[in-house]
């Protein structure tokens, strides 16, 4: 029987353990199936970042805190003004908004200047299944059909 | 049910997946958290998963708030009127209010330091913690969720980006809270006026009082949502990882090295 290893990568999700369990369902051993958790560059960037901040959140923080504030202000003030409170407090929320959105742009973008960050989907697993040549179709099949990003077949 | 009991052989765990909800020690901005108590006594406290202490920051706040006539002095002193802000506050009540007011910002900015220590030790133990949660009256597990959906279930009705992210504490408490200030503030009313243009009389129908609590409570729901949807979503692929690298990485498996084939 000649060997062969199918090489696949994944994105880290519920698709890629129920491609697993359909493995094991037809036949392929745990110890046939290596998987390798890639760190992320956008990760690695993010803890070594700040020690004090969320990340992923980085970029609404301040603008959610100042569009609360504007909008306590600008609601209060709105019952004097000509379009009332409702309307003057949505529209200091989107200025607070928009103003702290602003100025975490300009320190993440201009003042850090960043290292370009992946967009979209990536590979974040690589998984290399071995088996025999004969299960080669079944497999990839099984591979393609539960999202993989890519899949190469080496002998 | 859960798939791991905790067999307290960890020095620090670094979440815990329970029916009610995924509770996460992570890396937070003491500067942000301290803001939202500052906003709301108590919004603090939830976001940072410490509920019973931020219920009884939040009830505090709206009732002795109300009675002191805080936020009405609020609205008088944005506008300018100082007079009439320093008549309309209650000296029966106004003093307590501050104490309290600031113990919330400066409790919730000393814990958000304290636990971003804690989360770094307990990330480098990195110790198995509880990922699956069933039971007769909810479940809960480790799952990736969408953060802009969670943000838009939050601007129509504070709470429900909560329960799409499974955070039930925070949930049920924001949605109570969000009808006692809708219906207090008239702010519906309001609105369906303004949908039929009458923009003076919208104005007149609102309770300034009550309705200088709603912005913190969307901004609090939005960005507690937002969050912790992203940090539950970082727990889910961190907890993936370790689950393959302890599963399958066999010492025995060898990479081939030949040829790309079709």
């Amino acid at each position: 029987m000649i060997s062969l290893q199918l090489f696949s990568t994944y994105e880290s999700n519920a698709f890629l353990e129920i491609a697993i369990s359909a493995l094991k369902k037809k036949g392929i051993k745990q110890e046939d199936i290596f998987a390798v958790p890639l760190d992320n560059r956008t990760e690695e960037r993010k803890v070594f970042d700040s020690l004090h901040r969320s990340d992923g959140i980085s970029l609404v923080d301040i603008g959610m805190a100042l569009a609360t504030a504007f909008s306590v202000v600008g609601a209060s003030i709105g019952f004097k003004l000509a379009w009332g409170p409702i309307y003057w407090g949505l529209i200091s929320a989107f200025i607070g908004f928009v103003l702290g959105f602003a100025i975490r742009l300009i320190t993440e973008l201009v003042l850090k200047k960043k290292k370009r960050v992946l967009r979209g989907k990536h590979s974040e697993i690589i998984l290399i299944i071995d088996c025999k040549e004969t299960q080669a179709e079944l497999i990839e099949n099984i591979l393609w059909n539960h999202f993989a990003l890519g899949v190469a077949k080496v002998n | 049910m859960n798939n791991y009991t905790n067999d307290n052989t960890a020095r620090r765990y670094k979440a815990h997946v329970s029916v009610l909800g995924t509770t996460q020690i992570h890396l937070r901005n003491p500067y942000i958290i301290g803001w939202w108590s500052a906003a709301f006594p108590g919004f603090g406290h939830l976001l940072l998963s410490k509920y019973l202490r931020g219920y009884a920051l939040f009830i505090w706040e709206v009732i002795v708030n109300i009675r002191a006539h805080v936020n009405l002095a609020m609205v008088y002193s944005f506008q300018g009127n100082i007079d009439l802000a320093k008549e309309v506050l209650d000296t029966r009540w106004l003093l307590m209010y501050i104490p309290v007011y600031l113990f919330g910002i400066w409790d919730s900015y000393r814990t958000t330091v304290d636990m971003n220590k804690i989360y770094l030790l307990a990330n480098s133990e990195d110790h198995r913690f509880n990922t699956f949660s069933l039971g007769a009256v909810e479940m809960n597990y480790l799952d990736k969720r969408n953060p802009v959906i969670s943000v838009m279930w939050s601007l129509f009705v504070p709470g429900l980006g909560q329960l799409y992210i499974h955070r039930i504490l925070t949930a049920f408490f924001v949605i109570f809270w969000v009808v006692v200030f809708f219906y207090y503030s008239h702010i519906q009313e309001a609105v369906s006026l303004l949908f039929l243009g009458k923009v003076q009389q919208a104005t007149s129908v609102l309770n300034p009082e009550w309705l200088l609590f709603l912005p913190s409570h969307y901004g609090f729901a939005t960005f507690d949502a937002y969050m912790n949807t992203v940090e539950n979503n970082k727990l889910y692929e961190e907890e993936q990882k370790n689950y393959l690298k302890r599963n399958y990485q066999a010492t025995g498996f060898r990479i081939l090295k030949g040829q790309k084939v079709k």
